[in-house]
């Protein structure tokens, strides 16, 4: 359990800035949220620390877990666990299958095992052969969630994860994860333009529109 | 300050950085070198002054060229007319749902196949004139040319059937997208809320707003039809034949003087192409302004132009628009004759494919019986004993087919979306550029190389041609995947080969399927490749029914040309199940 540290993280698109400077510390369970009008910037800033920006999108800055220099290592070896507002399970695949995909190593029976105990956890054990398409938006939101986890992450990066879902749903998703954060003890990054979504006690870092 | 300018772009792994620039490397060296060496080398033969002399004092020059126009434009000026106005009359209909569930059939369909079917309709013992013999008291075939006929009318209508299915398929597309096909609805209802019968609204807005996007098929139909081979030897008149056909002759003759003069006549062919493409440019530019502030006709002031329809979606109905008379004339009839005309082609094609069928099985079939008096297998067992020729068709257009769509997947995982323009540009190159031309070229380099008369040589020009209908086929699947699946998985910890043959790979099997049929229906229908490179060694279900028909033997001909029209609707069909068993598991 470390804390993600983001140091001047600027991200520019053509070559103006985006956002940023940014700096930040966000200690294990804790989450820093990012808001702001639409087109500020702040899918762009996720996109970022999680390696994936590419041109026109460019980005400069640290990302620390602990000593370890996020930056440095290719996205697959970041372990940063992302989430958007689409659930994005692969359609083709079983819940299962989805949720194996998350832990290529070991023994396939050990693996089933893990992840047939987390669906049951999530209140999901019936659904292990059922395709995405088959559940609910809030059952298809929990199993991604519980992919993410079982890659395990050193840190999530949420990319507005509840605003498909309805109100309801969406107030058990929030309870969820941010009980999984702090079980876990995962540094967060959450995206939101909903100020309801922010946690209590959450660092908030709001990116104007001249950021824009 | 350092940590700022330190990018946060995640590194990329050596060996994904290596295999990136190999797949470009293979693009750029397997495609774009050779096909520009091959115009080159062809350029460079046709470039001698004393071919184009020879070209120029041969006496059959004149006429050939003469067929070659009529065949080659008039086939393109009847299939984009039929194509336009069957769409004008029939689009959001019940009946161009059938229409294009009907097309991918007809685009499988080779046209060597289609020619010699229809050869067995329309020649003067063929399946009309045995219709029509009881009436007319015919005893014995009429004495009239009804195929290769001198003016190639035989060849211009065949040509014509075969395009307007690849026409009205690239209409169908265009129109099918997501952000054409409601606007284009808009734009109807706005002009019957106005009065103005649909008809008025596609030929006053609809069709010189999108006419840009046609001028390209338009203009492979063109090339396509100027330079074809197959179907002129079948239904083109003989003496003289078209100019391509005669450019194909000259070109296989031993005598070098004649190979340049068969250069310089498809090099001829393609300055015909490019004056064409010219006037195809031209026009839409000349003509698209004209209609679009053109008043519908007869209509009184205040005029509405047909912009108004164009921008429907921002438009507001003009403030004067009740003072408008209604002179587009209503006529329902048009669309029922514009259904009948779809349905007469349709059945066209059905009567030429049981024409074939038919002419397979004949052994005694005196005129004018209906039927074959003698029913037959022998023509079969001569195709089936042809197991050489069978085995060579089916190993060249799957390995051509798998290769063609290899390359295509691996150029598209290759390189960014800003390079698909460029991309398809080169990639449609033979498609538009004469494949005769081409073939001069790539028959060079093939004898530099060794590879003339061999399989891989033949393989590999398969491969060239079929690659840009795959491309074409990948590419919108290809940009549309969300990539957003690639990042969760990156995410997750997984390795992009991993996404790639666990998620990509299922999740886009339809559209590859489609492709690899493409490619093998590509690679059976080819001619020119397989004479070029085959060098007379390597013989396919193509060469074999185009040499059989020509020669006059019917039933043999017949029965490899059911085969070559069989073999890429199984590779159709496979595609269909693969895309259907997909719909299923997703």
């Amino acid at each position: 359990m470390t804390a993600l540290r983001l140091v001047d993280v600027t991200v520019t698109l053509h070559g103006r800035v985006l956002v940023g400077p940014v700096n930040a510390v966000v200690a294990p369970g804790e989450v820093l949220a990012v808001t702001g009008p639409s087109g500020c910037g702040k899918s762009s800033l996720l996109q970022a620390l999680a390696g994936l920006a590419a041109p026109p999108l460019r980005a400069t800055g640290g990302l620390w877990l602990g000593e370890v220099p996020l930056h440095a290592l290719p996205v697959e070896a970041r372990r940063l666990g992302l989430m958007f507002q689409d659930d994005l399970l692969f359609p083709h695949m079983t819940v299962l299958d989805n949720l194996l995909f998350a832990m290529p190593a070991g023994r396939r029976a050990d693996r089933v095992a893990r992840a047939e105990a987390a669906l049951a956890e999530a209140g999901l054990a019936d659904h292990t052969a059922h395709r995405p398409h088959q559940l609910s938006g809030g059952q298809r939101q929990r199993v991604a969630l519980l992919r993410t986890l079982l890659a395990a992450p050193h840190a999530l990066l949420l990319d507005e994860p509840f605003s498909r879902l309805d109100a309801e749903r969406r107030a058990a998703m929030r309870s969820l994860v941010w009980q999984t954060l702090a079980q876990h003890g995962l540094p967060a990054v959450l995206v939101t333009h909903d100020p309801a979504d922010v946690p209590p006690g959450a660092q908030v870092l709001t990116l104007g529109a001249a950021d824009a | 300050m350092a940590a700022a300018l330190r990018s946060l772009n995640a590194p990329q792994p050596l060996g994904w950085r290596l295999a990136r620039w190999a797949a470009r490397g293979a693009g750029i060296g397997l495609v774009a070198l050779p096909l520009g060496m091959a115009l080159l080398v062809a350029l460079g033969e046709a470039g001698q002054p004393a071919a184009w002399q020879a070209l120029r004092d041969d006496p059959q020059t004149g006429p050939a060229l003469l067929s070659s126009l009529v065949s080659g434009l008039g086939s393109t000026l009847i299939a984009t007319a039929l194509s336009l106005w069957l769409t004008t009359h029939l689009w959001d209909h019940p009946r161009w749902v059938a229409l294009q569930r009907r097309l991918p059939a007809m685009l499988a369909v080779p046209h060597a196949a289609l020619a010699i079917g229809l050869m067995l309709l329309w020649m003067p013992g063929g399946w009309i004139a045995r219709l029509v013999a009881p009436l007319a008291g015919w005893d014995t075939p009429p004495d009239w040319t009804t195929v290769n006929d001198p003016h190639a009318l035989a060849l211009t209508l065949a040509l014509a059937l075969k395009e307007t299915p690849f026409l009205l398929w690239t209409i169908a597309a265009l129109l099918a997208r997501p952000d054409v096909a409601p606007r284009l609805r808009q734009q109807l209802a706005l002009g019957r809320s106005l009065g103005y019968p649909a008809a008025q609204v596609w030929w006053r807005a609809v069709w010189p707003a999108w006419g840009g996007a046609l001028v390209w098929p338009v203009a492979a139909v063109a090339a396509y039809g100027l330079t074809v081979v197959d179907m002129a030897l079948i239904l083109g008149p003989g003496a003289p034949p078209t100019l391509a056909v005669l450019a194909w002759q000259w070109l296989m003759d031993a005598d070098p003087q004649r190979n340049a003069q068969g250069a310089a006549a498809a090099c001829a062919l393609v300055l015909v192409m490019a004056a064409v493409a010219g006037v195809l440019v031209m026009l839409h530019r000349a003509v698209q302004p004209a209609l679009q502030t053109r008043r519908v006709r007869g209509t009184p002031q205040p005029s509405v132009s047909a912009k108004t329809f164009v921008h429907a979606e921002t438009s507001v109905i003009p403030a004067k628009a009740g003072t408008h008379t209604r002179r587009g004339r209503w006529t329902p009839w048009v669309p029922a004759f514009a259904g009948m005309t779809e349905g007469g082609m349709a059945m066209l094609w059905g009567a030429a494919g049981l024409a074939l069928a038919v002419a397979s099985f004949s052994g005694v079939w005196r005129f004018p019986a209906l039927w074959p008096t003698v029913w037959t297998t022998a023509a079969w067992s001569q195709a089936g004993a042809a197991t050489g020729t069978l085995w060579t068709t089916l190993v060249v257009a799957l390995a051509a087919s798998v290769l063609s769509v290899g390359l295509a997947v691996l150029w598209l995982e290759a390189t960014p979306p800003t390079w698909d323009r460029a991309t398809t540009a080169v990639a449609l190159v033979p498609v538009v550029v004469p494949g005769l031309l081409l073939m001069v070229g790539a028959y060079r380099i093939a004898l530099a190389l060794r590879l003339d008369g061999t399989l891989a040589g033949l393989v590999v020009v398969h491969a060239w041609m079929a690659l840009p209908y795959g491309l074409v086929t990948l590419l919108p699947a290809w940009r549309r995947f969300d990539p957003r699946h690639a990042w969760v998985a990156q995410a997750l910890g997984r390795s992009r080969l991993a996404f790639a043959w666990q998620v990509k790979r299922p999740l886009l099997a339809a559209p590859i399927a489609s492709a690899l049929a493409v490619g093998f229906a590509v690679s059976v229908a080819q001619y020119l490749p397989t004479l070029f490179i085959g060098a007379g060694r390597l013989a396919t279900v193509t060469t074999e029914a185009v040499t059989l028909s020509a020669g006059g033997q019917r039933a043999t001909g017949a029965a490899f040309a059911v085969l070559q029209a069989l073999l890429p609707l199984l590779g159709f069909a496979l595609a269909g199940a693969v895309g259907r068993w997909q719909a299923v598991r997703a």
